[in-house]
């Protein structure tokens, strides 16, 4: 089976006359867990969000390869091939099961592979008590755990999580990190963004470091804190 | 004078309540027209409202605060306009629809449209952007996420629905001018609430008045209950 990937080149983020980043070759595979640090404001999100199809870049090109072909209807190219979780997720006004099967109504899956991949998200972000409740009363750590299920369900080929584990207690970051696992298992490619090492961030074979606005990639292990390894610059 | 007052309500309710023909014939016009006028008016405004609030071009500035300040141009100048429209010398004279429900309607268009463009911008203008690139993200097409964006504001949307609502089912100015007033053809409830107290009639009057307050307390009921639900959103 082709694997899927995200070849972005020549890419440059400004914000008026204010440059973000840019970058000569980024390519995020199918398979791929890659961790893409960078202080704040550094533009890790606006990557993502670039990378996703959710906001054009200043400059560069993103193309999407292996994908099915898109539907006539379907304008911009990137939009549905990577999903992007947000550092503080939105979740949709309604119960806990609106938003864990939210997805599925625009996704190819049979009603009984469906049925039985809500049963594992709920029982793996462990959701099951709160399937009725209100979206809106979940803690942090719930609702982070909700989004990550509900992007989960639908076997994502790309994903990218933005701060996944932030201002989460140690079960929520347990429980995060065994579904990134598992979705790592099934082959998705990943790209992680956080401003610290940490046990998510272990799992990365890859990194991408946004410094001095350009990004840098490595390809060592990111498991030991100090481990920064040799960047080398392939942008300019 | 509590005696008057009683016997004047007991009249009123007796008239709801015997389904006075004449009473039932003005409500019927009420409901008729400004439903008539929502309904045309209700999606293409709503469509300009988002496309103000998120497509930047050139005017938008302008056009927004020419809406604003339709919004509150008093109903009987719309009626004037609309009027001289409708008139036989008018632009639109050979429609023949002075004095008529479809004129009526036209007019009610005019008052109704800037009500839904100016509350469904300011609804669009502050959903939050998560909702709309969650929406995608997840799979869903750009018709799919604009109906997304459209449940999540469900309330301010429909409190610019009833705003509106009440805007025209209320009116005075533009339905006598553009209607005449004429019995069971284009005399509705505000219309004939004015024209029952000038000439002393009270009851009918108040009949009336009641089914605009019922329809009031109804409305805001049906929203508070709504609201209640609904919960302020963390992030």
């Amino acid at each position: 089976m082709t694997k899927v990937k995200l070849v972005a080149r020549d890419l440059e983020m400004s914000f008026g006359s204010r440059r973000l980043f840019n970058a000569e070759l980024l390519e995020l595979r199918q398979g791929d867990v890659i961790y893409l640090q960078g202080d704040n404001g550094s533009g890790k999100s606006t990557l993502m969000k670039i990378l996703a199809g959710l906001m054009p870049p200043t400059k560069g090109q993103i193309d999407a390869l292996g994908f099915a072909k898109n539907k006539w209807w379907q304008r911009n190219p990137l939009l549905g091939k990577a999903v992007y979780l947000h550092q503080h997720p939105y979740l949709f006004d309604g119960t806990v099961e609106y938003n864990l099967t939210y997805g599925l109504n625009f996704s190819s899956e049979t009603k009984a592979k469906a049925k039985q991949r809500i049963g594992q998200a709920t029982e793996m972000a462990q959701l099951g008590s709160l399937l009725n409740a209100r979206a809106s009363n979940l803690s942090g750590g719930e609702r982070q755990r909700l989004a990550i299920a509900r992007a989960w369900i639908l076997q994502p080929k790309l994903l990218m999580l933005d701060e996944p584990t932030s201002n989460m207690d140690k079960d929520s970051q347990a429980l995060v990190l065994q579904m990134i696992q598992q979705l790592k298992q099934e082959g998705a490619g990943m790209l992680l963004s956080s401003h610290q090492n940490c046990a998510l961030t272990a799992i990365c074979e890859q990194q991408w470091h946004i410094e001095n606005k350009q990004v840098l990639i490595s390809h060592q292990q990111t498991h030991s804190h100090s481990a920064q390894g040799a960047l080398y610059v392939i942008a300019n | 004078m509590n005696d008057g007052w009683l016997a004047l309500l007991q009249q009123a309710l007796s008239l709801l309540f015997s389904l006075d023909p004449e009473v039932w014939s003005i409500i019927y016009v009420s409901f008729s027209v400004s439903f008539a006028a929502l309904l045309i008016t209700l999606i293409p405004s709503m469509v300009l409202g988002f496309v103000l609030a998120f497509a930047p071009f050139r005017g938008k500035w302008l056009i927004t605060n020419l809406v604003q300040t339709l919004q509150s141009i008093p109903t009987v100048v719309i009626g004037l306009l609309v009027y001289l429209l409708l008139t036989r010398n008018g632009p639109l004279g050979d429609l023949r629809w002075l004095f008529t429900q479809e004129g009526m309607i036209l007019g009610q268009m005019l008052i109704c449209a800037p009500v839904l463009i100016a509350m469904s911008q300011a609804a669009f203008t502050s959903v939050d952007r998560r909702a709309w690139e969650t929406s995608q993200t997840l799979g869903a097409s750009w018709v799919r996420a604009v109906w997304t964006v459209c449940r999540e504001l469900r309330m301010p949307l429909l409190l610019a629905i009833v705003a509106a609502f009440s805007r025209i089912l209320t009116e005075v100015g533009c339905s006598m001018m553009v209607g005449g007033n004429i019995l069971n053809i284009t005399r509705n409830i505000p219309t004939a609430i004015a024209l029952e107290t000038s000439k002393g009639d009270f009851a009918q009057a108040i009949a009336l008045g009641l089914v605009l307050l019922i329809l009031a307390l109804i409305l805001n009921f049906a929203l508070g209950s709504l609201r209640g639900k609904a919960m302020p959103r963390s992030h």
